[in-house]
């Protein structure tokens, strides 16, 4: 989104506002309700999307009074970020708006950054605007290599960037890959994302991406917003998305984030999901198919265990039967295993397997 | 209580009967001995006052003299003795007026005077000096008693004119085995209480301390005098049948019942001896055995009656009750009820009036208990006021420990007939139309402080509220002019804000808010509106098992 959109976006909210206080009525903001009674998932879409259940704030009901006008404080706040064009974190914006209401008064207009970041949140969704087009960055997290190339405007330079030439190192991927950034090319076959940052430095050292043709991500971890929208844009460019986790609570849960959304980040609708997405691995399959993987197993949490049952409950889960078996197969056996474990045998093992899960078309929805 | 029994105590002097039974006449106890005395001379002064039409002045002094000894003098504005009367009403037994009236009284056997002098003569061996002003005439005397044959033994002082014209009785005497006591049981409570129920009187009061308190009259209304009523055959027992029967001038039971008592028509004899086919109705009432009566007894129960009239109850009133209440305890808040009279036994008409008297001069939670005007001090735990007004669940009206709040609870039975559970006349037994209805009464008061006490919790909450929200206004104003842009005066904003924060939550404002129903959707307004709504239901529930 642009500036210019997202400022007038922010000063119709204010002027709406403004326009019920002249008609002596109580100023009012109103968003979509982000409690999990109000997530719902549609097949057609795949992914997970808030419903229509709205919630109202307004400033003459006591219990809301501050809310509101904190609401309001962060909207102006942002709009200020937005037409001076410089960015900041949700914790310098706290601190932005971290003062007293008033000599006389013991109250801070915030006194939490739970406060303010639940209200960036809301902002977004009732305004249909991302944090980044508020000119609020996130965290950067995960890192790419592979023939890709992104001419980057930021702070009044261009820079290009070759994701092919970025040595050990990779690119990192920046919390806002919507705004002045360009991909002038994108020449892969696919993109495989891996969990862990040290999978990908051993297929980097194998120029895997290289031999592959395509695109090398690790989120490490649960997948940064940068990164998510990131792979939405590569999967908008019709490339196949890949990816393999452990096989265990997290790794479900960092696959299904990407794919679908989560239920907590429901708000951020298709922008923020994949519903492309494919899971190569490492499954509970594998394990019986590979047998040196069967020494490497570890027992399941109860972590583990709970997960599986819960997502055996998710609609958007359970209608895969190739999932159903899968997690059924965790709940059977106990197990799980890292996907470390494919070096178990030999350290170039990891590329062959991926390969041959794509060759074979051997992967869960 | 057989023939034999009563007969026999004929023989003994009742004066020499009662000095050995003391307790009976309220004369155990040191505190509660000095109350009695008290109690006696302010009921008959206001009794004199009231058959004679004169608001009641009434002081009251008390001395220490010695050690567990006390001086206490009673003067009153009232008709005063004549000569004639005065042996009997100070010194002798059974002697008094209202003895077998069947009409509302304050309820004293008439041994009340005359037993204080005994209660002097035995603790101190002095007698009581009286100086009576009736009719002009101005005697002052010393009155004992023979208690061999319960005579009266004056001893002339002084006779004259009386001064300016006045009338009026003063009494004092030295008693012993007695004490002063600041307490609930103590004579500045019983004053208090007495004067709460009487509030055409003026009641002043002189302490040992030497302190001076004045309980002003508050209402310029004499009480009603209640009308002699016959009894209903419902509010009789066989004791009192038997006891009326005695004396009666009649030939036949038959005509007895019908005269003597009310809704006892040709009819109804009839009833009753097809009930009792083997008493004889036309024999003498004089001769009706112990068993007979028992028998008549049951079969009043047994046959339907017309209610009784309710005339004869005579409350103090409400606005009464109100007046007195604002005075002597001056509360922020007062709540009396305005109830009908009720029946209970199926024959004895009676009334209850309640009031709750909300932060004043009275002790927290004090219950105020009344029978027939006179101020019931003792046996609190064993009264079916105290019982009734501690089974009422007082969180529901919004009292969360009765005995920490500042709430004064008065509650009077009025009734010819007042059930007390023993000789002492101190408490009310759990008669259970009785019970009932004082918890109904004492609820209906109830409701009417939770509403005032919840409309001061609104009316503080709605302060509450304003301060919160109009911290925010300022800022509110600024940031909304700045979000929407050019041509937004932060200024007009804010008086546009305040406006309406005044309007909901301002002066006034809270009931308007609580009419239109808007309640507010946040923590707080949930939690307001909640605890009223179960509150509601909870008590439509109570009052439909009650009635």
């Amino acid at each position: 989104m642009s500036d210019k959109a997202a400022f007038e976006k922010l000063e119709a909210l204010g002027k709406n506002m403004l326009g019920q206080v002249r008609k002596d009525k109580s100023p009012t903001f109103e968003t979509p309700l982000r409690s999990k009674s109000n997530v719902q998932f549609e097949e057609g879409l795949g992914y997970l999307r808030l419903g229509a259940k709205k919630e109202e704030r307004t400033f003459l009901n006591v219990g809301q009074a501050r809310t509101f006008m904190q609401t309001v404080s962060v909207a102006n706040k942002t709009k200020k970020f937005v037409k001076e064009g410089l960015h900041t974190s949700i914790r310098g914006l706290y601190y932005q708006l971290k003062f007293s209401l008033g000599e006389d008064v013991d109250e801070s207009l915030f006194e939490e950054q739970t406060e303010s970041n639940v209200l960036v949140e809301d902002l977004e969704v009732a305004l249909g605007v991302k944090r980044e087009d508020l000119h609020l960055t996130t965290d950067r997290k995960g890192v790419v290599a592979g023939p890709m190339v992104v001419k980057d405007n930021f702070a009044g330079e261009e820079t290009t960037i070759d994701c092919a030439k970025q040595g050990r190192s990779g690119w990192m991927i920046p919390s806002d890959v919507d705004n002045g950034m360009e991909f002038v090319e994108v020449e892969a076959d696919y993109v495989l994302v891996v969990e862990k940052d040290a999978l990908w430095q051993r297929l980097n050292e194998d120029r895997f991406w290289k031999k592959e043709n395509c695109i090398l991500v690790t989120p490490k971890g649960q997948a940064s917003r940068g990164t998510r929208r990131l792979l939405r844009k590569l999967a908008d460019k019709k490339l196949p998305i890949y990816v393999m986790t452990d096989c265990d609570a997290w790794g479900w849960y960092i696959y299904w984030t990407i794919k679908t959304g989560s239920m907590n980040l429901a708000y951020l609708g298709r922008d923020f999901s994949i519903p492309e997405s494919r899971f190569l691995g490492v499954t509970m399959a594998d394990i019986e198919k590979y047998d040196f993987l069967k020494k490497l197993t570890i027992n399941a949490k109860q972590v583990d265990l709970k997960r599986a049952e819960e997502m055996l409950g998710y609609p958007w889960i359970n209608r895969h039967k190739e999932w159903v078996g899968e997690l059924k197969m965790v709940l059977k056996t106990k197990k799980k295993i890292e996907q470390d474990a494919l070096q178990g045998e030999r350290l170039t093992f990891v590329g062959e397997y991926v390969r041959e899960k794509i060759g074979k078309k051997q992967w869960l929805p | 209580m057989s023939d034999g029994i009563f007969s026999k105590f004929k023989e003994y002097s009742v004066a020499e009967f009662f000095k050995k039974n003391r307790q009976m006449l309220g004369f155990s106890g040191k505190v509660r001995s000095l109350t009695t005395i008290v109690h006696e001379y302010v009921t008959n002064s206001l009794d004199a006052c009231g058959e004679a039409g004169i608001y009641p002045e009434i002081e009251v002094w008390v001395g220490a003299d010695g050690e567990d000894r006390y001086r206490v003098k009673v003067r009153d504005n009232g008709p005063g003795i004549p000569k004639t009367h005065i042996g009997k009403a100070l010194g002798m037994m059974l002697a008094g007026t209202k003895f077998n009236r069947y009409a509302q009284q304050r309820g004293q056997q008439g041994i009340g005077a005359t037993g204080c002098t005994m209660y002097a003569l035995i603790t101190t061996g002095k007698p009581i000096r009286v100086s009576s002003s009736h009719e002009g005439k101005k005697i002052e005397c010393e009155v004992g008693i023979d208690f061999k044959n319960n005579k009266p033994v004056i001893t002339p002082i002084s006779e004259g004119p009386a001064e300016g014209g006045k009338c009026g009785l003063e009494i004092e005497g030295v008693f012993g085995g007695v004490r002063h006591e600041k307490s609930a049981y103590g004579v500045y409570e019983y004053l208090r209480r007495t004067a709460i129920a009487n509030p055409h009187a003026t009641i002043i009061y002189n302490s040992p301390e030497g302190e001076r308190f004045v309980f002003p009259k508050s209402v310029d209304l004499m009480p009603t005098k209640p009308a002699e009523v016959k009894p209903h055959p419902l509010g009789i027992s066989a004791h009192d049948l038997i006891e009326k029967a005695r004396g009666a001038p009649y030939q036949r039971i038959s005509a007895f019942l019908q005269e003597e008592f009310t809704r006892v028509s040709l009819n109804k004899v009839k009833e009753l001896q097809e009930a009792v086919p083997d008493v004889d109705l036309g024999k003498k009432p004089s001769e009706m055995s112990w068993e007979e009566a028992e028998r008549l007894v049951g079969a009043f129960r047994k046959v339907k009656w017309i209610a009784p009239a309710t005339d004869s109850v005579v409350p103090i009133g409400a606005e009464q009750v109100e007046k007195s209440l604002n005075s002597i305890i001056g509360p922020e808040y007062i709540f009396v009820t305005r109830r009908s009279p009720k029946i209970y036994r199926g024959g004895i008409p009676f009334m209850v009036e309640a009031a709750l008297a909300y932060n004043g001069k009275g002790a927290n939670g004090e219950i105020l208990r009344f029978a027939n005007r006179a101020p019931l001090l003792f046996d609190a735990g064993g009264c079916s006021i105290t019982q009734a007004v501690k089974s009422i669940d007082w969180k529901r009206y919004g009292i969360k420990n009765l005995e920490e709040e500042p709430l004064s609870i008065f509650v009077h039975f009025a009734s010819v007939h007042v059930p007390y559970t023993s000789a002492g006349k101190q408490s009310i037994s759990d008669e259970e139309e009785v019970v009932d209805e004082i918890k109904n009464s004492v609820m209906e008061a109830a409701r009417g402080l939770d509403r005032h006490l919840s409309g001061k919790r609104r009316v503080k909450e709605a302060a509450g509220k304003r301060a919160a929200i109009l911290r925010y206004v300022g800022q509110l104003s600024k940031d909304m002019s700045e979000l929407g842009g050019v041509g937004a005066d932060a200024a007009k904003v804010k008086e546009r804000l305040l406006k309406m924060v005044e309007g909901r939550y301002g002066a006034g404002g809270a009931a308007a808010e609580e009419e239109e129903g808007e309640a507010p959707e946040g923590e707080e307004g949930k939690k307001g509106k909640g605890r009223r709504a179960g509150d509601d239901a909870g008590e439509g529930e109570e009052e439909g098992e009650l009635s």
